[in-house]
């Protein structure tokens, strides 16, 4: 059986998370924890922390400069869940546990909402268990848009989403991780391929998706054992840019299209 | 039986509950000054909405996901956030003029100045949608917004020439340029397309746990109830065309926009419309409020909706609380509601392609649709939506520029 393969940017990341048991809305996926070589997920990551990265910029550092000032911890990571507690991966991402609350949700119910009558509270006010300090792990969201670069130095595109592969190693003996397997790249800085990178189906409307293919119509598949080293800018490569299998192999061509 | 009543009950809930403010005063100041030469914006603004009502309200049904987890999810974090800026400061204005035209209602009941009554519409707004089940809330003001029905009444009471009326369809008055035409073209569009009545639509959607089931209800609310709503709004303007064209008068005030129904059927005429436009107003004061709390707290993933207790969505309750006080401050402020309808309008249709190309994207993604996706009828009219949408999005502030905001 083929592990299954999933787009981190297009299935996984900026998808609601809830949870299992009672539907109750958790967060979204705001960034993926990475370890290892080849990287594989251990981690949801989710709140301000996490976000304001993604969303870069001065909103994005004042989101988590404002994180930081405000949370009790020397050195706050963002909230995490373990990635064996995830059970579906559908339109929303279903996790199983009890997953702590969020510090602002607290602090707007203890401070605002449950002192207005009426509000349903039976306040048992729940201990927050005391977060445990993390060394910073890496972020699939660091990996988007960086440039990619061939074995001599020349400029592939920028990294528009990261193919992961179920088949990395067992996470809590519950299920296996999924490992960055490609990076899809695209000849422009800013790019998203909004899904229309899948084929043969989900390629309507017509004129919106010519649009973006058209857009990717260079687009290069960048296996992980190609890629030479990874750091803050960008990508190398052992390869030279000619060998990189364009995007369009990655799937069988339109069957209606022959 | 019961189903034919559920159906039934939605459609009059979806007629009273699509004309707000903005919807009275663009069709009330586009009546007196363009006669019915607009009239086909309204009809092009009706069929969008309807069109994107449907797709999600259809993604709400099958994938349990409203408008802005799509919007975060397809746009991105960096888009979304753009996106959730604009809706929101949209929404916050529509609601601020919401506010302003409940009070402004109670003002033409009463005689007390509405700055008075601002604060207790937005107190008695507030307490609905702390308490008040979501069901009973949406049921109870579309159906009381149903009296404004009593606009065709007027209208036809007012036995206007409609060999002229029809006439005035296809020409423009000549008096005035052609972008103040445009420009009124434009605010009559936003105000049939608001993005909130999406938000709100496809939230309402997941809050009532709509299945696969329930998608004949929906679109027999979206497909009969709106055009029908649009019907009631072409009737607002076919007032203001018979009573103030002729005489060269322009609207101004809200008092001035149900004259028509006062001329036309007398003291009760005046008393009924006077309580449709308090329904119609205060029913999408809750609405505007919701959708304010609705983009937030699903852009960021919090737990939202009327179906758990406040203490368990404590922050989706913060941000209600939060923008009825905004929203109320800035109408207490003075400044003119109808002023503030008509800002909101034009920064709603340049906000339009944000939020409704990710609906597009996803009523396509057979990922979350099964075999729900769109049709090739329903795309080609999508994309037709878009290309549109697109170029009076970029149009409308430069318009609103160019015109000095119509006048």
């Amino acid at each position: 059986m083929r592990a299954r393969e999933i787009h981190a940017g297009l299935h996984l990341l900026d998808r609601q998370v809830v949870r299992a048991s009672s539907g109750r809305l958790v967060c979204k996926v705001d960034d993926l924890e990475l370890t290892g070589d080849p990287p594989y997920v251990t981690a949801i990551l989710a709140g301000p922390l996490a976000l304001g990265p993604r969303i870069g910029g001065v909103p994005g550092r004042l989101m988590v400069a404002a994180a930081e000032l405000l949370s009790p911890q020397e050195r706050p990571e963002p909230w995490r869940i373990p990635m064996h507690l995830l059970t579906e991966l559908g339109s929303a991402v279903e996790v199983g546990g009890d997953p702590e609350e969020p510090a602002l949700e607290t602090w707007t119910r203890q401070n605002i909402i449950a002192r207005i009558p009426g509000s349903g509270t039976e306040e048992a006010s729940r201990e927050q268990p005391a977060r445990h300090e993390r060394s910073p792990a890496a972020r699939l969201g660091a990996y988007l848009d960086k440039p990619v670069l061939d074995e001599d130095g020349t400029l592939v595109g920028n990294v528009a989403d990261v193919r992961l592969r179920q088949d990395g190693p067992l996470l809590m003996e519950v299920q296996q991780a999924f490992t960055v397997a490609e990076l899809i790249v695209v000849p422009h800085w800013h790019s998203r391929l909004f899904g229309y990178e899948r084929g043969p189906g989900g390629r309507a409307p017509k004129l919106v998706s010519a649009l973006i293919r058209g857009r990717f119509a260079a687009a290069r598949l960048v296996a992980w054992d190609q890629v030479e080293t990874s750091g803050p800018d960008g990508f190398r490569l052992n390869v030279p840019a000619s060998r990189l299998a364009p995007l369009t192999d990655l799937y069988e061509p339109d069957p209606r299209r022959r | 039986m019961k189903k034919a009543f559920a159906v039934t009950l939605g459609i009059l809930t979806a007629i009273g509950g699509f004309v707000d403010i903005g919807d009275l005063v663009a069709n009330a100041l586009v009546g007196a000054r363009f006669g019915m030469s607009l009239a086909w914006v309204v009809v092009v603004g009706v069929v969008g909405i309807c069109l994107f009502a449907e797709m999600s309200g259809r993604i709400a049904a099958v994938s349990g996901r409203p408008v802005f987890d799509l919007v975060r999810e397809r746009l991105g974090p960096r888009a979304g956030v753009v996106n959730l800026g604009a809706s929101f400061f949209v929404s916050l204005l529509t609601l601020a003029a919401e506010i302003g035209g409940a009070s402004l209602a109670l003002e033409l009941a009463t005689g007390v100045n509405y700055l008075l009554w601002v604060p207790g519409v937005a107190f008695v707004a507030w307490l609905v949608m702390w308490r008040v089940k979501f069901e009973n809330m949406e049921r109870v003001f579309g159906l009381l917004g149903l009296v404004l029905v009593v606009f065709a009444v007027a209208l036809w009471a007012l036995g206007p020439d409609w060999g002229e009326l029809a006439g005035q369809l296809t020409s423009p008055p000549q008096a005035e340029g052609a972008p103040t035409y445009w420009y009124y073209a434009v605010a009559l569009l936003g105000a049939a397309m608001t993005p909130y009545e999406v938000f709100f639509f496809s939230s309402g959607g997941v809050e009532e746990k709509w299945t696969r089931e329930d998608l004949s209800v929906a679109r027999a609310n979206v497909f009969v109830g709106f055009p029908l709503g649009g019907l009631l709004s072409l009737a607002i303007a076919a007032c203001a065309a018979t009573v103030f064209l002729p005489v060269q008068a322009e609207v101004e005030t809200l008092g001035q926009m149900m004259l028509p129904v006062g001329l036309g059927l007398g003291k009760i005429g005046l008393a009924l419309v006077i309580l449709g436009v308090f329904a119609a107003t205060f029913g999408a004061t809750l609405e505007t409020a919701l959708s304010c709390g609705y983009s937030i707290s699903q852009y960021f993933g919090w737990q939202w909706g009327k179906l758990v207790r406040p203490v368990e969505a404590a922050r989706f309750h913060t941000v209600l609380l939060v923008t009825v006080v905004l929203a109320a401050a800035l109408i207490l402020t003075t400044v003119d509601p109808i002023m503030v309808t008509e800002y909101s309008l034009v920064f709603s249709a340049a906000a339009l392609p944000l939020t409704y190309l990710p609906v597009l994207m996803i009523a396509n993604d057979p990922d979350y649709m099964g075999d729900h996706v769109n049709g090739r009828f329903t795309n080609a009219l999508g994309t037709f939506y878009m290309v549109l949408l697109s170029v009076v999005a970029v149009a409308a502030i430069p318009l609103m520029l160019a015109t000095k905001a119509g006048q």
